[in-house]
């Protein structure tokens, strides 16, 4: 996997990537050169996942009548 | 109200009173139709508060123009009555002939026709809530009889949504705790409002345009369309076709949340999935950032243990190719090693049996040597005389005298000499 493709992964779609990589890592059939490939690849998966996961602020906007959308500068307003 | 009744009537006859004689032939009053009720009328109007009047619906007729015409009956008596469009656009639903409800209104004079009326503001059947209750139900079997109620509709709420779309107030306690929620679950999220009034007159519109200008924003992965606990008119934007139809049709999955746990809405019955709350909406959608960061960091040690799985099972693959090579190779000689075995058995037979055979003609050989062997005579007593070179002696002349020579007899040699010839007719052996 390039890292082009790592970027274009929504969080989603990386997670469950994850989950089938891991569902196909724990059966009973995969070879030790699939396993290294899916190894590789879960991992870089945990790493941007982590990173977006440990994001703290959350973004609050507002839909504006052009299609537009602007921040609410105080989401408790 | 007779008293008042009778100043009105006699009002601007004062003439009358003034003249002490009784008159021989006064003209009475002759009162115009129209004089007559607008003077009801106005006794109605102004001496009769408002009020409340209990009964049945008898018959109900929506005009064109949205005015309302009924009558309300019990047992003895009927009551005409008008509720004027403005007042009737805020009925849920008309209610049905036979309906016990009750009505707040004026009673006045329909001067035109001479009919007394009650003007209702409100009509409510069934307690309060009876009409609502008949619209809500009036929608549903609309809704259900194209399907949108259906269970197959509903779509799975996608597990980790970037962007969450909220259709409600902006001032609203709903959508505090909407992104208060969303902030200490998922704060990676991106939260979009699109406001819109969610109760009053055309709300149920409003709504409905709020959301299909989310969608149209394209940006959101899910919806929460909903709004904070209120009275049932309050939610009753919620209940109303235009916000039922724009959530049925939504390309986005839709979170209905509405009022408190035990509201239920058309909105609710309509979207992919009802929640209690607008909190409990937003626990819904988001799944929760420190349990999924948590399982995130147990990944790597599960794909560990998946590749050191992968290793040992591709050295017990390797093991066990080897022990099905050696299993086969074993296979192929075990025939070849048998035939072995039997071709060295046959030969060591045969060898046997060719020393066997050898032995029993050198035994036979050995019959036939002895058989002619001379010293079977000599043990007879019978001596064979040679010259110590071997020579056989056979004649007497072959004997010179003193000549030494060999006796070889059955047991041994020994040397001899000769003394000379003997008579030959002297001695007999």
């Amino acid at each position: 996997m390039t890292d082009r493709e790592n970027e274009d992964f929504t969080l989603e779609a990386r997670l469950t990537r994850l989950e089938s990589i891991l569902a196909r890592m724990e059966s009973e059939e995969v070879d030790l050169d699939e396993a290294l490939q899916l190894f590789e690849e879960g991992v870089a998966h945990v790493r941007e996942a982590e990173r977006v996961l440990s994001e703290t602020e959350l973004r609050v906007e507002e839909l504006l009548a052009s299609g537009e959308t602007q921040e609410i500068e105080d989401g408790e307003a | 109200m007779s008293d008042d009744l009778r100043l009105d009537l006699f009002e601007g006859n004062d003439d009358v009173s003034v003249e002490p004689a009784p008159p021989p032939a006064p003209e009475p009053k002759v009162w115009s139709v129209s004089q007559v009720n607008r003077a009801v009328k106005g006794l109605l109007e102004d001496n009769v508060e408002p009020l409340w009047v209990g009964g049945e619906i008898g018959q109900w007729t929506r005009s064109r123009a949205g005015h309302c015409y009924f009558t309300l009956k019990d047992d003895q008596a009927q009551l005409k009555s008008v509720m004027f469009a403005r007042d009737a656009a805020l009925l849920p639903t008309d209610p049905a002939e036979g309906m016990k409800v009750r009505c707040f209104g004026g009673l006045t004079l329909y001067e035109t026709r001479g009919d007394y009326q009650m003007v209702a503001r409100r009509v409510e059947a069934d307690g309060a809530e009876g009409l609502w209750r008949k619209a809500f139900e009036e929608l549903k079997v609309r809704l259900e009889a194209d399907g949108l109620l259906a269970h197959e509709r509903k779509r799975p709420l996608p597990a980790y949504p970037r962007t969450i779309g909220v259709v409600t107030s902006p001032t609203g306690a709903a959508f505090r705790d909407i992104v208060s929620v969303l902030a200490r679950r998922a704060p990676w999220t991106r939260v979009i409002l699109c406001g819109a009034r969610v109760q009053g007159q055309g709300a149920s519109s409003e709504v409905a345009a709020a959301l299909e200008r989310l969608v149209a924003s394209e940006l959101p992965d899910v919806i929460i369309v909903g709004r904070g606990g209120g009275s049932l008119e309050d939610l009753w934007a919620f209940n109303e076709e235009p916000l039922a139809r724009a959530i049925a049709s939504c390309p986005i999955p839709v979170v209905s949340a509405v009022g408190h746990e035990v509201d239920v809405t058309i909105s609710d019955l309509v979207a992919d999935v009802r929640a209690p709350t607008p909190s409990a909406a937003a626990e819904t959608v988001v799944p929760d950032g420190v349990a999924l960061l948590a399982q995130v960091q147990r990944s790597p040690e599960r794909l560990g243990r998946g590749l050191r799985r992968a290793v040992q099972r591709r050295r017990v693959a390797v093991v066990d190719r080897l022990a099905r090579l050696a299993r086969g190779i074993e296979r192929r000689l075990t025939p070849v090693r048998q035939s072995l075995d039997m071709g060295s058995l046959a030969l060591e037979r045969g060898m046997n049996q060719r020393v066997e055979r050898q032995r029993a003609r050198l035994k036979g050989l050995g019959g036939r040597l002895e058989a002619l062997s001379p010293l079977a005579t000599l043990s007879r007593g019978y001596t064979v005389a040679r010259t110590p070179e071997g020579r056989v002696l056979r004649r007497v002349h072959e004997f010179g005298a003193g000549m030494r020579f060999h006796l070889r007899l059955d047991d041994g040699t020994i040397a001899a000499e000769a003394v000379g010839p003997v008579d030959p007719e002297g001695t007999d052996e």
